[in-house]
């Protein structure tokens, strides 16, 4: 069921990359390459679409945490011809928890994953090139992403794709094997994993997902065709208490017309 | 004669630019001799206008683009789409045939699909009737995408004597899986082929390319013909601009083959739907 024609869905991708950079005057695109695979597929995809010399990565390791991960970024960058800076993290974030300790994980990976999107960004005006996002839509609807940090982004081209169906577009354009088999991870955190982290396998996660939102089928009618019913709960109550991650936030309706309630004009207007 | 199936990308909103496009493929299609040139639905404006529709609608009588469309077709006809203020604030998506210097026919599109991604019934007033066109192209019947879909709207076509129903879309492909094609664009073949042969007509589809909010439109343009052979096609997803002779001749062929015009009777059809209907008593 989550098979899909790898050759079809990359012929959309190059175009939907080219297209939608080239629409607002833009012909370079930016990626944070963190070594995993998400990030490996949308460089592969992105040298297609510009061209190795338009593509700019940014490695932004927290010190020594990702040691093996940042080699393989470089490797990957190299092998695809695109140029690469890695950027140390660690002194940005240090210095703000030394004013402000915590020992809390989530606030440390917070941090960590909107500092990188603050070098993005600032790489993005720098080199005038727009920041391709690489969230998939198994994280999407988990709501497993910082917002205004890895959820923040100019184009996503992954996001309609599930972590499984990743794995099949990675093989198809000869992704390095070793990134292919990497353990998923946000890398936030020593020895993170998505899977450990959620609690349930991307391949159940995925299923599940695929019922219920492709499919719109209710979570009883999901549990009931065999799954779970603790995983499915689990998923359904992720999906629900992250939906504002999706959304641009609420604006108080005073006017006659107001912005983003209908006020309603495509981004690619006059594009 | 020669057909023209324009595959093109529009620019959102943007009039002007789409205009030019129009001109250029017009005057390359004068070039080689074409006698019909079919652009896509909005063809003239883009797809996801929203509050833009106000905005990008024509009057007809009164903008200079019809005026050149008209001058231009005394020597090609065309068919093109835009948004159209019929009366002053109600807009409808329509399209135009022009032929001989004038507008010889406008359709405004009846179905308006509004679930999911598509939201026309919001911002377009639907149209309310199917015509069919003499002239020396053959009798020629406009449906604007999803009007296809709805499996009565070619048959009225048909009883009305159509010999070319031409399909103008903005089709965005979706449910990619493991088919080598798109779930989308099947649907639009495989009705295009079952009308084409059921109703011993031409079917022309042109259908957009380019992105717009995320939505990749797929291209895929084609004709069959009335034995319901697919007798072009283009690409899924890029600009392709191609041109089709088609023989009227074999309409004949095809109706003498296969005698569904012959053999049709709306007159029963139109008895059983208002039965159905409860218009008239049962007997």
């Amino acid at each position: 069921m989550l098979k899909i024609n790898c050759k079809l869905v990359k012929r959309i991708l190059v175009r939907f990359i080219r297209e939608e950079l080239q629409k607002f005057g833009f012909y370079r695109g930016i990626i944070g390459l963190s070594g995993g695979l998400d990030s490996t597929v949308c460089c592969y995809l992105a040298k297609e679409a510009l061209g190795e010399k338009n593509i700019v990565a940014l490695i932004l390791p927290y010190k020594d945490l990702n040691k093996k991960d940042v080699e393989d970024a470089k490797e990957i960058a190299k092998k695809l011809g695109i140029s690469y800076k890695v950027i140390d993290i660690s002194p940005m974030v240090d210095a703000y928890f030394e004013k402000y300790p915590t020992e809390n994980k989530i606030l440390i990976g917070n941090k960590m994953a909107r500092e990188r999107m603050s070098i993005l960004y600032d790489f993005s005006a720098r080199e005038n090139a727009l920041v391709i996002g690489t969230s998939n839509k198994s994280e999407l609807l988990l709501g497993y992403g910082t917002i205004h940090g890895d959820l923040a982004w100019a184009i996503s081209p992954l996001g309609d794709l599930y972590k499984t169906q990743i794995f099949q577009l990675a093989q198809y354009l000869g992704v390095p094997e070793k990134i292919i088999k990497k353990i998923p991870s946000a890398g936030l955190w020593q020895d993170q994993t998505d899977e450990g982290e959620i609690g349930i396998t991307y391949s159940e996660i995925d299923e599940i997902l695929y019922q219920l939102i492709d499919m719109r089928k209710s979570p009883e009618e999901v549990i009931s065709s065999g799954y779970d019913k603790e995983k499915v709960d689990r998923i359904v109550s992720l999906i629900r208490v992250s939906q504002f991650k999706r959304k641009m936030p609420p604006i108080a309706k005073i006017s006659l017309r107001t912005v983003g309630l209908d006020f309603l004009y495509s981004r690619d207007w006059y594009k | 004669m020669k057909v023209t199936v324009a595959q093109i990308a529009p620019r959102l909103g943007d009039i002007e630019k789409n205009f030019q496009t129009h001109l250029d493929i017009l005057e390359n299609a004068k070039k080689q001799k074409s006698d019909l040139v079919i652009f896509p639905e909005l063809s003239l404006t883009g797809y996801s206008l929203q509050d833009l529709v106000s905005e990008v609608a024509l009057q007809v009588d009164s903008n200079h683009y019809f005026s050149e469309f008209k001058k231009i077709s005394r020597d090609i006809s065309f068919i093109i789409g835009f948004v159209e203020e019929k009366e002053r604030g109600i807009f409808y998506n329509s399209s135009a045939f022009f032929n001989k210097g004038e507008i010889i026919h406008i359709h405004r599109k009846i179905f308006l699909p509004n679930y999911g991604i598509f939201e026309e019934a919001r911002f377009f007033a639907k149209g309310n009737k199917f015509s069919v066109i003499s002239s020396e192209l053959g009798k020629i019947g406009i449906l604007i995408c999803r009007d296809f879909l709805h499996f009565p709207t070619s048959y009225i076509l048909f009883v009305q004597g159509v010999e070319i129903i031409v399909v103008v879309s903005n089709s965005p492909v979706r449910g990619v899986s493991d088919k080598e094609y798109f779930e989308s664009a099947r649907l639009w073949e495989c009705h295009g082929e079952n009308v084409a042969r059921l109703l011993t007509s031409f079917v022309i589809y042109c259908n957009r390319v380019g992105f717009e909010e995320g939505l990749c439109f797929g291209g895929g343009s084609f004709i069959f013909n009335p034995f319901g052979k697919i007798i072009k096609k283009a690409d899924y997803i890029e600009e392709e601009i191609f041109s089709q002779e088609i023989d009227l001749q074999e309409l004949k062929h095809a109706r003498c083959m296969a005698t569904y015009k012959r053999d049709d009777n709306p007159e029963l059809i139109l008895r059983e739907l208002k039965k159905a209907l409860n218009l008239i008593e049962k007997e």
